[in-house]
C-alpha cells in the first residue's frame, strides 16, 4: 500500500503526492497500481505518498479533479499539477508527463 | 486542473503561461488519444445525480468471469419481474439455455414462495430477503435451492433492480435426506430387535427355559428371571457369576460342568446335563444346559450364551420308558425261556425216571447223571444272565469291551431266542474299546436279535461281528467300531427301510411289537456319538450296523462282587450243627441232603421266628443257613441281623434265587448270600468262610 507520512516534509526535500484513479479490479487497474509503485520506488527515493481511489466505490472524488477516464494518475505536488491517463507502463512518458526529473 | 484560463486583451501571454497551456493541451490530447486507443477501463460523466462511471466492456471481464464461473446461480430481475440477466449456472439449474430465461418472467423459474419474497423486496422497504425455495425446472420437476435477494439501486434515474443468488441444495439436501433415512432405518431396526427379544423371552418362558449370557471377561452372566427360578431362587440374584452357579451343582457334576464351559471356549458349543441342588427346597434336579460361544474380532472367545431347562421330569419319563422297553424285551423272551427250561426239566424228568426204575449199569447211570448236571449248568447260566439283564440299571456311558459284553449275553441269546435260531459271533482280535452304557447296549443287541428271530420264522442264523473301521464316509470321520447284527431272514423292502428307525413304526401285527426297538437302537448309537445303518433287501436278510466311536479310555476293573464267592479252597469234611431255615418242604429236604453230605447235622425250621425260638431254646447251633425270601414277619436278612444281635459269634449264611434287593442290604451288613443254584463246593466254601470270619 502507499506509504503514509503523517507529517509532510517541507524542507528542501521534495515530496511527491499522487492520486491514482482506477475503476475496480481490472487488469489495467492492477497494472497501473503496480507501475506506480515501481516508479516511486525506483525514482523518488521514498519522497512520495499516493492514494488509490476506486471510482466505482467513490465516484464523487472524480468531480473535483475533473477525471474523465480511468486509470488516471494525478500528481498533486510539487507544482505544477500534472495528469496522465493509461496503465503507466511507458515509464518515460509517465516521468516526462508528470515533470518528474530523471535521476 | 485549475480553473479555466481566459486571457484578457491587456495581458500578454507570459512564457510560463505558454508552457502551462502547452502542457494542458498535451494532456487533453493524450487523454483523448488514450480513450480512442482503448487504453481506459471507464469514462466518468457528470450526471444530474452526480458522477457516473461508465465501464467499457473489456474492463468488466473479471467480474463477469466471477459471476459466470461461480457455483451458484445469479440473476438480476427488473421491477416488472422480467429476468434481465442470468448466469450459466442458473441456466443449468433450470435446464434450458440462458437466452430463453432472460427476458422471461421470474415466476416461470421460481416457486410462489420465492415470488412472494421478491415482491416484498420489490415493493417494500426491505433491502434483502433469503430462504429455501423451489426452482422450477424446464422439464416440470423442481429442485430445492437457497435463494438470496438484494435490492440494488443502479442510479437515481432508473428503478432499482433485484439481484439474486441461487444455491442448489439438492446435493446437500440429498445427503441430509439420506442421513434422515438411515437414522430412521436404524431406529426401526432397534425397535424390531427389542420386539424380537421380547418374543424370544416369551417363548422361552412358555417352554420353561431360562436364558443366560455369560461375559467371559468378567465372569458375570446376564440372565432371565426364569433362569434363576430354575435354580430355585425367587427373583433375579445379583450379582451372578459362573463360580456361584457351579456351587449349586452336586459335587460330582460340578467338575463336569466347569470342564464343559472351559471346552466351549474352543469348541464353540456347550451341551451338558447335570444335577443341581435347588435353592428353595434342596431338591435334586436335572438341568440341561445348551449354549454357543461368541468370538471377538481377533477370534478370542468373548461370550457364551444359551438356555437352561429343568429336565428332571423328562429324565424320569425316559427312565420309565427304558424300563418298559426292557420288560417288553424280556417279555419277548419268555416263550423261548420257558421252552428252554422245559427242555432242562425234561432232562431231569427223564433222568430221574430212569434212575427210579433202578438203572443198574454204572456207566449208564453216570451218563444220565452227567446229562442232568449239564442241564443244571445250562439252566443256571441262563437264569444268571436273565437276572443280570433285568436288574441292570442305566448308568453313565463307560468304556467297555464289546466282545466281552456280547459274549456275556450270548448264552441268553442262544437259549431264549428259539431252538432253530443259531447265534454266531466274531470279533476282530484287536477290537478297539468304545464308550457306551452297558445296559443300553445289551437292550439294543437283544432287541436286534429279537427282530432277527422274528424275521426268520423258519429258523436261520444271527451273526454278530465287531471290527475296527476308520473314516467310513463324510459323516463318519475318525475311528469307529462297527458292530453288525446280521440275519438270514425275509429282509426289508425299500419302503420299510425308509421308516425303519421311526419310533412306533412296526411291520409286526398288533401286540407283537411296540415299534420302539430300532428307534431306541438309533437313539443309542447317536447318543454314543456314532450312527446306526441298515442294509437289507427283500429275501436277502438284513444287517444292522452300529457305528460306535473309539475311546482311548481304559476299562475300569470290575468291582469285586461282594456276594460272589470264589471257589477258594476245598477243606476236608466239616462238622457241626446247622440250623436250616427254609419254608419250602421239598427244597428243605434236598438242601438238607446237601448239607448232610458236607458232614453237618441239620435241624430244619420253616420260619424265622421258629429259628429264633430254636436258638433261644439253647440248642447247640454252629451255623444258621437260611433262605432270604420267607413268608412271615421277618425275612432272611432281618433274621441274620437279629441272630447277630443275640449271638454275635454265630455265623449266618443266606441263600436266594433272587438276590437283587437283598444284595445291598447284605453287603452293608457283611452278610454272605449264596446264590441259587449252588454246587456242593460252593456250599462248602460259603460255610467255611462264614465260620472262619466268626472266629
Amino acid at each position: 500500500m502507499a506509504p503514509k507520512s503523517s507529517d509532510v516534509d517541507v524542507d528542501d526535500v521534495q515530496v511527491y503526492r499522487f492520486k491514482l484513479f482506477v475503476s475496480g479490479s481490472t487488469p489495467r487497474s492492477a497494472r497501473a497500481i503496480g507501475n506506480l509503485r515501481k516508479i516511486c520506488q525506483d525514482c523518488l527515493d521514498g519522497r512520495y505518498t499516493y492514494e488509490v481511489i476506486d471510482v466505482y466505490q467513490n465516484p464523487e472524488a472524480t468531480g473535483l479533479l475533473q477525471i474523465i477516464a480511468t486509470p488516471t494518475l494525478v500528481k498533486l505536488s510539487p507544482e505544477p499539477p500534472r495528469r496522465i491517463v493509461g496503465d503507466l507502463s511507458d515509464r518515460r512518458r509517465v516521468l516526462s508527463g508528470l515533470s518528474i526529473p530523471w535521476t | 486542473m485549475g480553473a479555466s484560463f481566459v486571457p484578457s486583451d491587456s495581458e500578454t501571454l507570459s512564457q510560463t503561461s505558454i508552457m502551462d497551456l502547452r502542457h494542458r493541451l498535451r494532456e487533453a490530447e493524450d487523454t483523448l488519444a488514450a480513450i480512442r486507443d482503448g487504453e481506459v477501463d471507464a469514462v466518468v460523466v457528470r450526471g444530474s445525480a452526480g458522477q457516473q462511471v461508465y465501464t467499457l466492456e473489456s474492463a468488466d471481464r473479471p467480474y463477469r468471469a466471477l459471476i459466470e464461473q461461480m457455483q451458484d446461480g445469479a440473476i438480476t430481475i427488473a421491477t416488472d419481474g422480467s429476468v434481465l440477466y442470468c448466469n450459466q449456472r442458473f441456466a443449468l439449474m433450470v435446464g434450458v439455455g440462458a437466452e430463453r430465461i432472460m427476458g422471461a418472467h421470474l415466476s416461470q423459474f421460481l416457486s410462489l414462495d420465492a415470488m412472494r419474497a421478491w415482491e416484498d423486496l420489490n415493493q417494500g422497504d426491505v433491502r434483502d430477503r433469503a430462504g429455501e425455495f423451489a426452482v422450477l425446472r424446464f422439464d416440470g420437476s423442481e429442485t430445492l435451492a437457497s435463494v438470496s435477494f438484494a435490492k440494488v439501486a443502479l442510479d437515481d434515474l432508473s428503478e432499482p433492480i433485484v439481484c439474486g443468488v441461487v444455491s442448489d441444495l439438492t446435493a446437500t439436501h440429498r445427503r441430509s435426506h439420506e442421513l434422515r433415512v438411515t437414522n430412521l432405518r436404524l431406529a426401526q431396526e432397534i425397535e424390531e430387535r427389542h420386539r424380537a427379544e421380547g418374543s424370544l423371552q416369551l417363548a422361552l418362558d412358555a417352554a420353561g427355559m431360562g436364558s443366560w449370557d455369560l461375559d467371559l471377561a468378567s465372569g458375570h452372566a446376564h440372565r432371565s428371571q426364569r433362569h434363576d427360578e430354575i435354580f430355585g431362587h425367587r427373583g433375579l440374584v445379583e450379582p451372578w457369576r459362573l463360580d456361584q452357579a457351579l456351587a449349586q451343582f452336586v459335587p460330582d457334576d460340578a467338575a463336569r460342568v466347569a470342564l464343559a464351559f472351559e471346552e466351549a471356549r474352543t469348541s464353540g458349543v456347550i451341551e451338558i446335563e447335570a444335577r443341581i441342588t435347588r435353592a428353595h427346597d434342596a431338591q435334586l434336579r436335572w438341568l440341561r444346559i445348551t449354549g454357543r460361544t461368541f468370538y471377538d474380532a481377533d477370534g478370542r472367545p468373548s461370550r457364551i450364551a444359551g438356555v437352561v431347562a429343568d429336565i428332571t421330569e423328562r429324565r424320569a419319563v425316559e427312565e420309565r420308558l427304558r424300563q418298559a422297553q426292557k420288560i417288553e424285551a424280556i417279555g419277548q423272551l419268555t416263550g423261548g425261556v420257558a421252552h428252554d427250561f422245559n427242555n432242562l426239566l425234561q432232562i431231569f424228568s427223564g433222568g430221574l425216571q430212569l434212575l427210579e426204575k433202578g438203572e443198574e449199569e454204572p456207566s449208564r447211570r453216570l451218563r444220565i447223571l452227567k446229562g442232568m448236571r449239564q442241564a443244571v449248568d445250562r439252566g443256571s447260566g441262563l437264569s444268571r444272565q436273565l437276572l443280570a439283564f433285568s436288574r441292570r440299571q442305566s448308568l453313565h456311558p463307560e468304556p467297555i469291551d464289546l466282545e466281552r459284553q456280547i459274549n456275556n449275553m450270548r448264552e441268553m441269546l442262544e437259549r431264549s431266542l428259539r431252538g432253530d435260531v443259531l447265534v454266531t459271533t466274531w470279533f476282530a482280535a484287536d477290537l478297539w474299546r468304545v464308550e457306551a452304557d452297558p445296559g443300553e447296549l445289551e437292550l439294543v443287541v437283544l432287541n436286534l436279535a429279537v427282530n432277527a428271530r422274528d424275521a426268520m420264522p423258519d429258523g436261520g442264523t444271527i451273526t454278530i461281528t465287531g471290527q475296527n473301521v476308520t473314516n467310513v464316509d463324510e459323516s463318519l470321520q475318525g475311528d469307529f467300531v462297527r458292530l453288525d447284527i446280521a440275519d438270514t431272514g425275509i429282509g426289508m423292502s425299500a419302503e420299510v427301510l425308509a421308516h425303519a428307525f421311526e419310533p412306533f413304526f412296526t411291520t409286526k401285527e398288533v401286540g407283537k411289537g411296540s415299534g420302539l426297538g430300532l428307534a431306541q437302537t438309533h437313539g443309542f448309537a447317536k447318543a454314543s456319538g456314532g450312527s446306526a445303518r441298515i442294509l437289507s433287501s427283500p429275501g436277502e436278510g438284513a444287517t444292522i450296523s452300529l457305528y460306535l466311536p473309539r475311546t482311548q479310555k481304559a476299562i475300569a476293573p470290575p468291582a469285586a462282587p461282594p456276594i460272589e464267592l470264589s471257589h477258594a479252597h476245598q477243606s476236608a469234611r466239616s462238622t457241626g450243627h446247622v440250623l436250616l431255615v427254609e419254608d419250602d418242604d421239598e427244597v428243605a429236604a434236598l438242601t438238607a441232603e446237601l448239607v448232610a453230605e458236607l458232614g453237618y447235622v441239620i435241624t430244619r425250621v420253616a420260619t424265622a421266628d421258629a429259628a429264633l425260638g430254636a436258638l433261644a431254646n439253647g440248642r447247640l447251633i454252629d451255623l444258621v443257613f437260611s433262605d432270604v425270601m420267607m413268608p412271615g414277619t421277618m425275612n432272611g436278612i432281618e433274621l441274620a441281623l437279629e441272630v447277630r444281635r443275640r449271638r454275635p459269634d454265630l455265623p449266618v449264611v443266606l441263600t436266594s434265587g433272587y438276590a437283587d434287593a437283598a444284595k445291598r442290604a447284605a453287603h452293608r451288613e457283611d452278610i454272605r448270600i449264596l446264590r441259587k443254584p449252588y454246587s456242593l463246593g460252593e456250599l462248602r466254601t460259603a460255610f467255611d468262610s462264614a465260620q472262619m470270619a466268626r472266629l
